[in-house]
């Protein structure tokens, strides 16, 4: 069988680390090759490095049997090399068939010929079977179809072999499931795909063949017919990894969140959290599933002050909280891991330490007199990213320096020294590696042994069902089910998250 | 450990640079208008540094853009532009000419002070006006102290020719009619010259040299903001906000609260931007009070990188830059527009470097953590 792309001991070193090691792959025409890897295993830059981005220090690349150097993303597409990104490269405002020829317009005269692209968009979508209008604007379409638009862009421009990464990240089972319908049309037509994730479960269903990578190596090759995920995630990670946390069986206490009837509206009018209610006990985590952009963030940040509340009740250890501020709230025990932890969480140029004591700085522990006692911040700090395995030259270092999973763990060790009754946390694992995604989930765990109440929003199923006791499905600002997670299959949460209703009487 | 001091030495390098290049740039002008710049450079440096007279006239010149500097700098460590240091200093200055010679017969211990607070305090009312209506009202900052540099004009000239026009001066004979002015401060509002002081070390300065005070009160107030700012709670809360107000507020800092002390903190030192020209040199305010310091104050911050000693050390080079200007003017017949040339030059070097500078540093501290990261992460688990 013909082989669409070899690579031959391709290396990438950046100063200090080598992120690609002699890397071999083949890849077969018409095959679905998976890449899987924790993040910093080197997937990354090998992509990078076939879409034209990176150029490899060492090593040689076949293209359809014909040595090639990529040098430009431009080149990458003359071989017939396609990149899906994971984060959508689409402009809002523009339609859907203006997204696709955008920057490969045909011209006719020097206007664009609509006409003939459109002719031609069509037929593609008539032969992969795809359902999309072209006319709809991009602001208007779901993450799905967003990804839909993405795939035809790249094979618009012709391509053979598609790359995507990480393309189910943003996607609802359902979603899912519709995309790898599309992938293996694809394939039947005789397109090459190269599916790099991190989640093996999807890898063992659609892909033909899986490459392992760990620390820029090849740890193998594998067939899906011939191993499990445990032995999948265990190549990944070079140790086993617990698919299922160990949860010891805590008594529940008194409710220390509760929320009655929350209805939150944006600026504009627009009601993003209709009527939610809910309790957390301690010792308890409560999940809160569902699809991004439907009310999460908004509930998060109105719980924590950040939001005005315009009716209904938030009770934190016995207290109202609807007026109080976000210090006040916060003195009440109130620990908060945002989703965007660049944005919310963290001041980037500012170093470790000062990140460390970020709105805890006025504490009496941290001052001296009206100053701060740096002396006494220093030392916290070192503490803090000692006890939390912080991985870092220094506390002077600025903490935009840190990788994504060694940033989560200095929020985690600012927001959960203080002995928070309650924590809100917000997809907490969110582009961090297996490792550090486990040393997060542990640390909640801890906390709910100690008897505290935490809100887990995640829109990763598996953790959200894994961690919780109770999980709540949010769709279009109302939670739309409750259950325990073991009462529920995926695909019914599945149902819920896209606003469905799988048996009367169940829901809610 | 090394790379830290190499980081450090690099962050330092940046302004010289900057200068350097500037110079090179500034060159091409003055070859441009067929004078010889290595002439001209040596008279700026031999004009400014070979008397001892003449380096006191240039901290006497840096004194009010320490002050503007700072009072610049500290908007912009909150992330926001205050544009308005010239019409806070303006207001500031005509409030402490009003304490001045409204006050009369208070001992210059009680009446100085007094004067200088009311300086403070007026350019911190003119710097409450854009800070209520930006967190009350959204308005951007920029626009409304922009257009309060304006009225500030204009309310002086009205106050100065109208309001408290000194109409008890005698009238000189030939000369037309009086002068526009304030009447004057009495002594005791006055603020004394560094001479005595300095004549304690030997250094004896002529009359014609200004300096005064306000140049060691400068350097202090230099302190008194770098302490504030790395030492205090509420100089993290300026850094937080100026950095990531969003971050801040979900930390439980109100950004808003947070830009109205700041602001009016940035007023109030702006309020002493003219005080030294005002108490030492004029003794009076008239329509020819110099202007201007604000807006050199925006440059004199951004070279220094916003850091209080690099304020110190900007201010200087501008009044040294202020000096060697009158000298090639007085002895090369070049332009003194040239050192603005120059000036504006090094502005837009300082801004490239520094931005090509920083991201070279981050990616040194990036490539460190990768480094020391990989080591850990081998280490046996």
């Amino acid at each position: 069988m013909e082989r669409a792309v070899v690579l031959k001991g391709i290396t990438k070193r950046f100063p200090g680390i080598v992120a690609n090691d002699g890397i071999d792959l083949e890849v077969k025409k018409g095959e679905i090759h998976a890449i899987v890897g924790e993040n910093g295993a080197g997937k990354s830059t090998l992509m990078k490095i076939l879409a034209g981005i990176y150029q490899p220090d060492e090593g040689e690349i076949y293209i359809f049997g014909k040595r090639e150097r990529i040098t430009s993303p431009g080149r990458a597409i003359e071989l017939k090399i396609g990149m899906v990104h994971q984060h959508f490269m689409l402009v809002d405002r523009f339609t859907v068939l203006e997204n696709i020829i955008l920057g490969a317009e045909k011209r006719a005269g020097i206007t664009i010929d609509e006409k003939n692209s459109r002719k031609m968009i069509e037929e593609l979508l008539s032969l992969y079977n795809f359902s999309l209008d072209l006319d709809a604007r991009v602001e208007e379409i779901s993450v799905g179809q967003a990804q839909r638009v993405e795939i035809l862009k790249v094979l618009y421009r012709g391509a053979d072999i598609l790359v995507l990464d990480e393309p189910t990240a943003v996607l609802a089972p359902q979603e899912v499931k519709e995309l790898f319908v599309n992938l293996r049309r694809l394939k039947e037509e005789g397109k090459t795909i190269i599916f790099i994730s991190h989640k093996l479960d999807e890898v063992l269903e659609i892909a033909d063949r899986i490459t392992v990578l760990r620390r820029g190596r090849v740890v193998g090759t594998v067939m899906p017919s011939e191993v499990t995920k445990e032995e999948l995630a265990r190549m990944m990670v070079g140790k086993p990894v617990f698919m299922k946390l160990e949860k010891a069986s805590v008594p529940t206490g008194e409710v220390l969140l509760s929320v009655k009837d929350l209805v939150v509206k944006e600026s504009t009018g627009k009601t993003v959290v209709n009527g939610v209610s809910f309790e957390i006990r301690g010792g308890e985590i409560y999940g809160i599933a569902g699809i991004e952009g439907n009310g999460q963030k908004e509930l998060a940040e109105a719980i924590l002050g950040l939001r005005q509340i315009s009716s209904g009740q938030v009770t934190i250890c016995g207290r109202n909280a609807g007026n109080l501020s976000v210090r006040e709230i916060r003195d009440l025990g109130v620990a908060f891991i945002p989703e965007d932890r660049h944005r919310q969480g963290l001041i980037l140029p500012m170093k470790v330490w000062e990140n460390m004591v970020l709105g805890f700085h006025r504490k009496k522990e941290f001052l001296k007199g009206r100053s701060l006692n740096l002396k006494a911040i220093r030392k916290f700090a070192e503490k803090k990213s000692e006890e939390f395995l912080v991985m870092l030259s220094s506390i002077e270092q600025s903490i935009e320096g840190l990788s994504g999973g060694n940033q989560q763990k200095v929020i985690l060790g600012r927001e959960l020294s203080r002995e928070p009754e309650v924590i809100i946390a917000s997809q907490p694992t969110r582009g961090l590696d297996v490792g550090a995604a486990e040393f997060v989930h542990k640390e909640l765990l801890k906390k709910r042994e100690e008897g505290k109440a935490i809100l887990l929003i995640s829109a990763d199923l598996e953790e959200v069902l894994s961690l919780s006791d109770r999980v709540g499905v949010i769709y279009n600002g109302r939670i739309t089910a409750e259950f325990k997670p073991e009462e529920v299959t995926l695909e019914d949460i599945g149902v819920y998250m896209l606003g469905g209703e799988v048996k009367a009487g169940e829901g809610a | 450990m090394k790379k830290r001091y190499y980081i450090v030495m690099l962050r330092i390098l940046a302004p010289v640079l900057a200068i350097v290049l500037s110079a090179l740039i500034s060159s091409a002008v003055i070859l441009a208008i067929g004078k010889s710049p290595l002439q001209v450079f040596y008279t700026i440096f031999k004009f400014s540094l070979s008397r001892l007279d003449s380096i006191a006239i240039i901290l006497y010149n840096a004194t009010p853009l320490i002050f503007s500097g700072l009072a610049v700098s500290i908007g912009f460590r909150m992330g926001l532009f205050n544009i308005g240091v010239e019409g806070q200093y303006l207001i500031g200055a005509f409030f402490a000419a009003l304490a001045g010679f409204a006050i009369k017969g208070l001992p210059v211990f009680v009446h100085l002070p007094l004067v200088i607070l009311c300086g403070a305090l007026g350019g911190m009312l003119w710097s409450f006006i854009p800070i209520y209506l930006k967190v009350k009202r959204g308005v951007h900052e920029v626009i409304s102290t922009i257009m309060l540099n304006y009225i500030s004009y204009s309310l002086i000239h009205y106050l100065i020719a109208d309001v408290f026009l000194d109409r008890s001066q005698k009238l000189v004979e030939g000369l037309g009619g009086i002068l526009t002015r304030t009447p004057k401060l009495p002594p005791s509002a006055l603020m004394p010259k560094l001479h005595v002081f300095l004549g304690l070390f030997g250094i004896q300065l002529p009359r014609h040299v200004y300096l005064n005070w306000f140049f060691p009160l400068g350097l202090l107030m230099a302190y008194l903001i770098y302490y504030l700012l790395m030492h205090t709670p509420f100089g993290f809360e300026i850094r937080s906000v100026g950095q990531n107000p969003e971050a801040a507020r979900t930390a439980g800092i109100k950004p808003e609260r947070v830009y109205m002390a700041g602001f009016l903190l940035s007023g109030a030192v702006a309020g002493l931007v003219g005080l030294s020209d005002l108490l030492s040199y004029f003794g009076y305010m008239d329509l020819d009070f110099p202007r201007n310091y604000g807006f050199d104050g925006i440059a004199v911050a951004l070279i220094g990188q916003n850091n209080p000693l690099g304020i110190v050390l900007s201010a200087i080079l501008f009044g040294f830059l202020k000096r060697g200007a009158e000298g090639i003017q007085t002895q090369l017949n070049v332009p003194m527009d040239t050192i603005v040339i120059l000036q504006a030059v090094m502005i837009m070097s300082i801004v490239v470097i520094t931005k090509v500078m920083n991201d070279y540093i981050k990616r040194l501290e990036r490539k460190e953590s990768v480094i020391c990261s990989s080591q850990n992460s081998s280490l046996p688990a």
